[in-house]
């Protein structure tokens, strides 16, 4: 009996360490070919907490999904379809991944333009 | 008086031996799985038509207090890129797919260096998220 209740016990500890691993898979092409992107006519997405423009123009958070569809729709292209993400440093995650889905969703290709480090020397 | 000698019988006991048996695969299951993130604080961002990763070779967690971690270990996101090519090797495409478990607080700042590591490293990115609970107000 002691056998058995210590396998219980076993089996009820691997039953509540699963991890939870659904999700959301994202191919981000490599850094190089961002330079290719940003060199062709590529759309780009900045995104601040409360805001998201679309090529410098701003909008409302509702108007953008219905926007972006239309803008990629137009695209024949894979290469027409990079959208390049121009994200503010303090944009949660939360939101970062709420806008790349509606994007993916509208058959863009999300690839990211990142502040670079700068060293500034003072005299 | 003749005295017979005591004959003692060497028994193996078989339902003892097969419930060690048992818990030594449990123990090695265990083992195997021995990615232990369970101490890290994360809470996921929410997101819809969820899948399953086809596998999972690494793990990327960055918790609540914006430390970032691989496997289970706490490492500067400057390193990662090196660390995660060095776990992917020469997989092929399709089987290098890194878990990416970000609190869902963590800023860009954080979070997207991070990313560009693992698109540097050519693993394939896997957002850990969690269903919305009303996936009408979901993007």
């Amino acid at each position: 009996m002691n056998d058995i209740a210590f396998i219980l016990i076993v089996f009820f500890l691997v039953c509540a360490s699963v991890e939870p691993e659904d999700g959301r898979s994202q191919v981000i092409p490599r850094s190089e070919k961002n330079e290719k992107a940003e060199a062709s006519q590529s759309t780009e997405v900045g995104l601040t907490p409360a805001t998201v423009t679309i090529d410098g123009t701003p909008y409302r958070l509702e108007e953008f999904p219905p926007r972006i569809r239309q803008l990629l729709a137009q695209k024949k292209t894979e290469a027409g379809r990079v959208v390049v993400l121009k994200s503010q440093a303090d944009v949660p995650y939360a939101h970062w991944i709420a806008m790349t889905e509606i994007i993916e969703q509208a058959g863009g290709i999300v690839t990211l333009l990142l502040e670079e480090e700068q060293a500034v020397h003072l005299n | 008086m003749i005295l017979r000698r005591k004959t003692f019988e060497a028994t193996v006991p078989s339902m003892a031996m097969g419930d060690i048996a048992f818990l030594l695969l449990i123990f090695i299951v265990l083992l195997a799985r021995a990615r232990d993130e369970s101490h890290l604080v994360w809470q996921p961002a929410t997101g819809t038509e969820l899948v399953k990763p086809a596998n999972r070779n690494a793990s990327v967690v960055i918790d609540r207090q914006n430390v970032t971690y691989l496997n289970g270990r706490a490492i500067p996101v400057e390193t990662l890129a090196a660390e995660l090519e060095s776990l992917l090797g020469d997989l092929p495409a399709g089987g290098r797919t890194v878990l990416f478990k970000v609190h869902k607080d963590v800023i860009a700042e954080f979070f997207e260096p991070a990313i560009e590591a693992v698109s540097e490293a050519g693993g394939e990115l896997h957002h850990v998220l969690e269903p919305a609970s009303n996936p009408a107000s979901a993007p």
